[in-house]
């Protein structure tokens, strides 16, 4: 492990409620580890706000390992900094320079709101599920396990789409601020699976007609979704989404 | 109050069955007038309110999460246990549950643990019709592996992120019910109090997490779902806003807390490398099938490790359990640790840890076997010491995990406050002191998925429940009490964050009540916890204001109540005069530093009951009837 | 014109209760048509379907180009434009014209209509803009985000296009006794100015800029993405894209150069 320290000058996005008008207010950090990771440097940059009297940073967080999908954060203009296929959680500070500037923004979208500071509300991609995100299938309905084998490679599919973590880096990431990546995820998933046969028309269409109520914008293609995406959901399960889609309609 | 756990007699393969027909029904109609509150939404409480919406009744959800998809069973890696037997290679539920009492070194109930692995079936059905996708053979049928030191390969997995899958699964089944109407969400909600009403569990206080305020639900009965108690170590591999409030404050309006004592310690973990430490990270145990783990002989050996010669490494795993060597069992493989540690052969920077080596199994079968087996494991631990694996030694240490012990519950998952359950890790039952791997999610989605719709349905037929209101004394005097303690918080204005609390406290238990404990230690504790929490009263300084969003203002109320449950856990463990599982008193080992149970005198679950600042110890008595007690070894 | 239909019925029924039956019959119906119309209705709508017909559209108006180009070839013949006129003649002199005319405004104005409704409704997704852009690998690239405005130059230059030269001066030339219109003559004075060369060929390359994103974009858009053949159906659509542009631009340079 390195023993580098480094001072950083932070510009982060401060704004009391939804409805206040936001700013960034200057922070500095000095000498933080390389070790620490993104959120550990916030901490102690909390701590020292605190202890000085002042209002700590507010920024959601929860199991600091890259699976609960609750971290966010803009990295200069990076949904979860610089590094792929990781997490602001995981993100450790020896990404950085000494004396560097770093802006720390909240996940931008109308459908987004800002509830505080770094802290958005992402229910909308919860409604987005409620839509039609689930196989409906009450407990204790289940057949044996083993009555339906499911081709390897499709299961194989569809863990690599089920393992979006819902922390809407797609939508920050989209110029378009397009939860497709997000929702297309969840239809390919269950699309995948004989299991999800029998609703999937009426899954796409819910679904989708819930992503468009929600204000969410359109996909085109660009391709940042899934490069900022930290399980590195792929693209095709956008196309997917529209050939279920455009099923769904004929 | 004497406690009746309510088991059923009998053969132990019908307990449940036979409980299940003499439990009394709710019909159908009548569902939808009962109003259930569950609070946590991992996969205990998130499958419990699915099914219980979907059976009719009216289900208040409530988590400290912005969505119900984040609660910490989500991070659980390994796997789930069934009794399937799909590999054919002898597994059966009686061996499930065998091995289940056994792995929890005798301090389980033998009733529940038989209905564990009994529905352990049913629930890996469940998932795969929910679409969980479990890893599969080329056949399309599902796939096993042994986990945790299992003679027989009962473990179902998805990569390394089973946990994700099937809470994404009791999610969505919930979602379902949300879209229906059946369920109402209530995101960003912290449980402050649980609200009786002539005795029983009718409601719950909550703090809008949002906008602060203070809010009353009541409803026919309570589910407690909401997790260990882990992060009382401050770090530990729990996620940062996992906490004991709910559960201590349902334990100060009566509910028994149970075997505190008990904590499960994982010995691979990334070891701490500062002080802004946060959290701490697990990485699978699997990594011990390859790995040789070592110190340096000589203590003031600072070589870097690929420059100390095989004669001068203490493959200490190796010397001290030939037969085990680096697979001994999680609290062996830790305590040893901590012992190299305390003799100060500790490795890295800050002293406080060990290496864990692949050199030898490199060059056995290759860097592309090692890495097409544990790829992930090293790219992730790359990631956050920046140390290529394959190049170097991993330095581990051990860190706390989970919690076995809980609040109180009978059979039916009540606790000894009426309609108040408790399901999942938050509950003492199924794990005795110690917890098999792939063991909690198996435990987590069978309170919710099977057990808890039968008995909370009992509950509800037998119990005549007036009708309650928010506007109720007990709720306005609940939600005062509430108002006030959060104010008091604030007002304090003193001069030290609750994060540097926290360490403190975390530092204590670590020290005095973490591997090994000793008589000493835990006395110790017990003086030096009260003093921290009446310095904790004096001089915390908690920013903002009560009636916005206020991260320390959450922080600072669990904290307060880690500072209780402390003193309980130090006081818990000092009365158990034996070492047993998750618990290691020092003073009670063999000779060769085996843990030594105590079945005479100690073969009970202690239940411990609030009595203002003092507790008072019931006692339920263990009967083993099926499993012999034995004592286990693993020289 | 449901509610046409529930006034027509309750003037004719007098007697209440059979009226309530038959409207709620006829609601059943309604909402039924409804909920029919509003799957088709939704299907426009939707983002994806918005973005599908723009995609389609947009592979149409590839098509025209490709052929409008091939024509135009006929400028290379060195015939002083003689079969590049009797082409056009006989392009203009045909009465379906007016119908492939009417299909190509349709289809333009279509993904006109549509891509600027659906970029304005994407602005609207993100009130407020980040501060900082992306720069490493997270960044999107500068012809995915200037689509919209490429797609406003083209707009202009259709329009100065059709101008210049499909409402521009007339020349009469008459081959064998058959009198049309000398088109060549028009393209050759036209191009005799550096800046219009200049604005012509950057135009079309922006031109190219566009349909090799978009052939590209499109082809997801419409659900086919798949990792083996992305690359090619890329190179593909860049080709294409090429070989329009390079065919277009050739035909100012060359008679700017040689006429």
């Amino acid at each position: 492990m390195s023993d580098k320290n480094l001072d950083l000058h932070l510009k982060v996005w401060k704004q009391d409620g939804p409805k206040a008008e936001g700013h960034f207010i200057d922070y500095e950090a000095k000498s933080v580890s390389t070790d620490m990771s993104f959120l550990e440097m916030l901490d102690v940059v909390n701590e020292d706000l605190i202890s000085t009297g002042k209002e700590p940073i507010e920024f959601d967080h929860d199991c600091r390992e890259g699976i609960c999908g609750t971290c966010s954060l803009v990295i200069n203009g990076e949904p979860h900094g610089p590094q792929k296929a990781t997490t602001t959680c995981q993100l450790h500070m020896r990404t950085f320079d000494n004396g560097d500037t770093i802006y720390i923004e909240p996940f931008r979208a109308k459908a987004f709101p800002v509830i505080k500071d770094l802290v958005v509300d992402r229910s909308a991609f919860d409604r987005i599920i409620q839509s039609g995100g689930y196989i409906s299938v009450a407990t204790g309905n289940a057949p044996d396990a083993h009555a339906v084998p499911v081709e390897k490679a499709k299961s194989d599919d569809a863990f690599m789409s089920a393992a979006c973590i819902g922390c809407g880096a797609c939508v920050a990431a989209c110029k378009n601020a397009s939860a497709s990546l997000f929702t297309a995820a969840k239809i390919s998933h269950l699309a995948a699976f004989p299991q999800g046969q029998p609703e999937r028309t009426l899954r796409a269409q819910r679904m989708v007609a819930q992503m468009d109520e929600e204000q969410f914008g359109a996909c085109t293609n660009t391709g940042a979704c899934s490069a900022a995406c930290p399980k590195e959901i792929s693209l095709e399960n956008i196309a997917r989404m529209n050939r279920e889609y455009l099923k769904s309609n004929i | 109050m004497s406690l009746d756990s309510k088991c059923p007699t009998g053969p132990i393969e019908d307990r449940w069955e036979k409980h299940k027909f003499d439990m009394k029904l709710v019909n159908p109609a009548n569902k939808r007038k009962f109003n259930i509150i569950v609070v946590g939404t991992g996969l205990a409480g998130g499958s419990a309110a699915a099914t219980l919406a979907e059976l009719g009744y009216n289900v208040k959800s409530f988590c400290i999460q912005d969505s119900p998809r984040r609660a910490h069973s989500i991070a659980a890696q390994g796997g789930i246990n069934a009794a399937k037997n799909y590999p054919n290679d002898g597994d059966s539920v009686y061996r499930l549950f065998y091995d289940t009492v056994k792995g929890g070194d005798f301090r389980s109930r033998e009733s529940n643990v038989y209905r564990l692995a009994q529905v352990s079936n049913n629930i890996i059905d469940q998932c795969v019709a929910q679409g969980v996708p479990f890893a599969r053979e080329y056949g399309g049928l599902l796939t096993n592996r042994s986990f945790g030191g299992a003679q027989v390969s009962r473990t179902f997995y998805a990569r390394g992120q089973t946990g994700q899958q099937l809470l994404i699964g009791a999610y969505s089944a919930m979602m379902r019910q949300v879209d229906l109407g059946k369920i109402k969400l209530f995101p960003r909600r912290e449980m402050l109090d649980l609200v009786t009403v002539d005795g029983k569990a009718r409601g719950i206080t909550v703090r809008n997490l949002v906008t602060g305020e203070i809010e009353s639900h009541a409803a026919d009965a309570v589910l407690l779902c909401t997790g260990g108690y882990g992060n009382l170590y401050y770090l530990s591999t729990n996620a940062m806003n996992s906490n004991a409030t709910a559960a201590w404050r349902c334990h100060k309006k009566g509910a028994y807390f149970a075997n505190p004592c008990y904590t499960q310690i994982h010995p691979t973990c990334i070891p701490v490398s500062g002080d802004y430490q946060s959290k701490l990270t697990l990485m699978s145990e699997s990594l011990r099938n390859d790995g040789r783990v070592w110190v340096p002989k000589d203590k003031d050996d600072k070589r870097a490790p690929n420059d100390i010669p095989d004669e001068e490494r203490d493959y200490y795993l190796e010397r001290v359990y030939p037969s085990f060597g680096n697979l001994a069992p999680r609290d062996v493989s830790s305590r040893q640790a901590k012992y190299r540690v305390d003799e100060g052969k500790g490795v890295g920077a800050t002293g406080v840890a060990v290496y864990l080596d692949f050199r030898d199994a490199i060059k056995r079968v290759g860097k592309e076997a090692i890495s097409a087996k544990y790829g992930n494991l090293f790219q992730m631990y790359q990631k956050i010491t920046d140390e290529n694996p394959y190049e170097v030694p991993m330095k581990i240490y051990p860190a706390v995990h989970y919690t076995m012990g809980g609040l109180w519950v009978d059979y039916n998952l009540q606790s000894t406050v009426p309609g108040l359950h408790v399901l999942g890790e938050a509950n003492f039952s199924d794990h005795g002191a110690n917890r098999l791997g792939a063991s909690a999610l198996m435990q987590g989605l069978a309170d919710g998925y099977f057990v808890i719709p039968y008995t909370l349905g009992h509950y509800l037929g037998s119990h005549k429940l007036e009708k309650v209101s928010v506007d109720d004394e007990a709720f306005k005097t609940s939600k005062e009490d509430c108002v006030q303690k959060l104010q008091s918080l604030l007002d304090i204005n003193g001069s030290t964050t609750v994060d540097e609390f926290h360490r403190r406290l975390g530092k204590i238990m670590w020290e005095y009540c973490g591997m090994s404990r000793n008589k000493e230690g835990l006395e110790k504790a017990l003086k030096e916890i009260p003093a921290l929490r009446e310095e904790f009263y004096k001089d915390v300084k908690v920013t903002g204001q009560a009636n916005f969003k206020n991260a320390e203002l959450e922080k600072a109320g669990r904290v307060a109540d880690f500072l209780e449950l402390g003193e309980l856990f130090a006081k818990d463990a000092l009365t158990r005069e034996e070492s047993c599982g998750g618990h290691f008193r020092s003073e009670f080992q063999t000779e060769d530093g085996e843990a030594t149970r105590d079945d005479k005198d100690f073969c009970f679950a202690s239940a411990w009951e609030h009595k203002g600042g003092d507790w008072e110890l019931h006692k339920e008595e263990l009967d083993f009837e099926y499993v012999k007690l034995t004592t286990r070894s693993y020289k | 014109m449901f509610d046409e239909k529930l006034t027509i019925l309750m003037t004719n029924q007098a007697q209440s209760n059979i009226k309530l039956m038959c409207i709620g019959k006829l609601s059943c119906i309604i909402e039924y048509e409804l909920k029919e119309n509003k799957m088709n209705r939704k299907y426009l709508a939707s983002t994806i379907g918005r973005k599908q017909l723009i995609g389609v559209a947009g592979l149409g108006l590839s098509l025209f180009i490709l052929t409008h180009m091939l024509g135009n070839l006929l400028l290379f013949l060195g015939d002083g434009g003689e079969a590049y006129n009797r082409y056009a003649h006989a392009l203009t002199s045909n009465k379906l014209i007016y119908v492939a005319e009417a299909g190509l405004l349709f289809i333009f104005c279509a993904h006109i209509v549509f891509a600027t409704y659906t970029t304005f409704k994407n602005r609207q997704a993100r009130p407020v803009k980040y501060k900082k852009v992306a720069k490493g690998e997270k960044k999107t690239s500068w012809a995915h985000k200037t689509m919209m405005h490429q797609g406003i130059i083209i707009l202009i230059f259709v329009v100065f296009h059709l101008i210049t030269f499909k409402y521009g001066t007339f020349y009469s030339v008459s081959y064998n006794g058959e009198t049309m219109r000398d088109l060549y003559n028009l393209v050759v004075e036209v191009f005799q100015s550096p800046y219009y060369v200049a604005f012509y060929v950057f135009t079309v390359l922006l031109l190219g800029l566009h349909v090799g994103h978009g052939l590209a974009s499109s082809i997801k858009t419409l659900g086919f993405n798949d990792p083996k053949y992305n690359l090619k159906i890329e190179r593909l659509g860049q080709a294409y894209a090429f070989l329009v542009t390079a065919g277009f631009a050739a035909q100012p340079i060359y008679i700017y150069i040689f006429k």
